[in-house]
């Protein structure tokens, strides 16, 4: 799988203090990567980076197989389209205008523009005034802008920012189905994990500048088997089958805990505890939610211990 | 590249409140010139030159730079709103071509202002009653005075390009004209911006400030434009974006 955006090393310091902090970032082409941190974890510096609005501290950058430099900068900007911190526009013009103004910069026909104002839905509306607009369909507007000329990576930077839930329901439907649509490899920042679950097939955990997991969601969902809890008749019995399968059980609101377990593992473990006659009565897995994974990412990271799951 | 960013910045004037500044301001220093011409008829006796000095006494020394600067605000002001910063340099467009486009049209923008002004000096003329036509003269100093204006436009872009205030550069311009007429009397009006569209326009003289100075006129007007240039191309290329 070709990566479309790779960085090594990645560094960009304000005075002291590191915004982005030896980033290592692989986006492999034709998915939707999500890129989910803390509000100030280093989302906007990153994707400020990717697209030359800033220059980086250390590191580099590779997009689409060339060096992001002053040389390689232009031609891989025709490749992109962005969106970062909120749509940008110009209030007094209508919609159509503001993408003929795009459409112009980018040096993309004009005809592009129907095409990309029917993917976001605001074809009705292409003559109103954009200070007219509602923040939904600014944003929309500002990935209106973003698709013009068709761009192999587009860059959104928390595109749900201040929409309503039916906007971000829509913008989520939108995002999704780039890689579909457009040919378009996606990468999106936002806050909320729970959020990008619907949406993106990667994800990469930042915060305080640093990656703390990247990979695909399934992966990270796999992080999310937790432990498993038992109810048992006979307690002393059941501890007695696990200490002789080399279990060590905990003790919690008299239920015995035991650390995950694979399912075949798990269901020999069952009947082998029914068999000795300790009285299973219970069984089930405590599942983490994506949120608590991330809590747990993004806390470890102060303490000393390894974070769960395959840090980096 | 230049060519479509110049129909871009062009768009961005369509329907612009800018215009407004364009149609109004130039009318009161038409009013208070033909007021003060009137006043002191029995000291200005050069007919359509005597009109032109009063007219000018206003227009270029207190309003004509800051028309200028509010032209430039406008435009980066466009920019400096919302995020578009990151718009205009995400784009794959040289920042210097940018820069350029806008220079041009805030310069077509003054050029045709200088021809509402000159529309206005031909109807107070007729007002006060003045003979015929106005002199010729008087259209090549407009002209001369456009070319005076390159270097204080390419200054306020700059400024409004770093500065996202609209007000602090047009005061700049006011303050730098008012300055520019010092520079003027002391005679080193070469060196400073701000006199050039003074010594282009003959502001507030009858006869020709500029007699055998055409060449360091327009030396001057190359030099500072160069520089601000270069100045522009150092921050758009060196600095970061920080749109807000």
């Amino acid at each position: 799988m070709e990566a479309i955006v790779t960085t090594k090393g990645l560094c960009k310091a304000y005075g002291t203090h590191f915004a982005v902090d030896g980033l290592d970032m692989l986006v492999p082409q034709g998915c939707v990567y999500g890129f989910i941190g803390p509000n100030g974890a280093g989302k906007s510096t990153t994707m400020k980076l990717l697209l030359g609005l800033a220059t980086p501290s250390a590191g580099s950058i590779t997009l689409m197989g060339t060096p992001l430099d002053r040389k390689g900068r232009l031609g891989l900007l025709r490749q992109t389209g962005s969106l970062i911190e909120s749509p940008a526009c110009y209030a007094h013009l209508s919609a159509q205008a503001n993408l003929e103004i795009v459409a112009g910069l980018k040096d993309v026909p004009r005809t592009d523009i129907s095409r990309v104002l029917e993917i976001v839905h605001l074809e009705k509306d292409r003559n109103r005034k954009v200070g007219q607009f509602s923040l939904g369909m600014k944003q929309r507007l500002g990935i209106a802008q973003a698709l013009l000329g068709n761009p192999r990576l587009l860059i959104l930077d928390e595109p749900t920012n201040g929409l309503d839930p039916a906007g971000i329901q829509e913008m989520r439907a939108l995002i999704a189905a780039m890689p579909r649509l457009c040919g378009a490899t996606v990468l999106v920042s936002s806050h909320l994990l729970g959020e990008m679950e619907q949406m993106v097939e990667q994800v990469g955990i930042i915060n305080h500048g640093r990656l703390l997991f990247q990979g695909p969601l399934t992966q990270l969902q796999q992080h999310s088997r937790g432990n498993i809890s038992l109810r048992v008749l006979d307690a002393a019995k059941a501890e007695a089958v696990l200490q002789a399968s080399g279990i060590t059980p905990t003790h919690e609101k008299g239920e015995l805990i035991l650390p995950p377990l694979r399912d075949e593992y798990l269901a020999e473990l069952a009947r082998t505890l029914a068999d000795k006659g300790a009285g299973l009565v219970g069984l089930r897995i405590q599942t983490k939610s994506l949120e608590d994974i991330f809590l747990g990412l993004t806390a470890a990271q102060s303490a000393p211990a390894a974070p769960e799951g395959k840090a980096v | 590249m230049i060519k479509r960013c110049l129909v871009a910045e062009n768009q961005k004037l369509h329907g612009a409140a800018v215009w407004l500044a364009f149609l109004i301001v130039p009318i009161f220093p038409a009013v208070m010139g033909t007021f003060n011409y009137q006043q002191n008829i029995a000291l200005l006796q050069s007919a359509w030159y005597s009109l032109w000095t009063q007219h000018t006494l206003f227009y270029a020394t207190f309003f004509f730079a800051p028309l200028v600067g509010v032209y430039a605000a406008y435009l980066w002001r466009l920019e400096h709103f919302g995020h578009n910063w990151n718009l205009i340099m995400a784009v794959p467009i040289h920042p210097i071509d940018l820069f350029l486009a806008k220079f041009l049209v805030v310069f077509k923008v003054t050029l045709l202002t200088q021809g509402w002004v000159f529309l206005l000096f031909f109807a107070a003329g007729k007002l006060v009653g003045l003979p015929g036509l106005p002199p010729a003269e008087i259209v090549v100093w407009l002209l001369r005075g456009t070319v005076g204006s390159v270097p204080v436009i390419a200054l306020q872009l700059l400024l409004s390009m770093r500065i996202r205030s609209f007000a602090v550069p047009v005061l700049v311009a006011l303050g730098g004209s008012v300055g520019g007429l010092l520079m003027n009397s002391a005679g080193y009006g070469l060196y400073c911006p701000y006199s050039l569209p003074l010594l282009g326009m003959n502001a507030n003289a009858n006869s020709d400030k500029l007699t055998g100075e055409t060449f360091a006129f327009l030396a001057s007007v190359a030099a500072f434009t160069l520089l601000f240039f270069a100045l522009a191309q150092f921050f758009l290329t060196k600095r970061d974006v920080n749109a807000e």
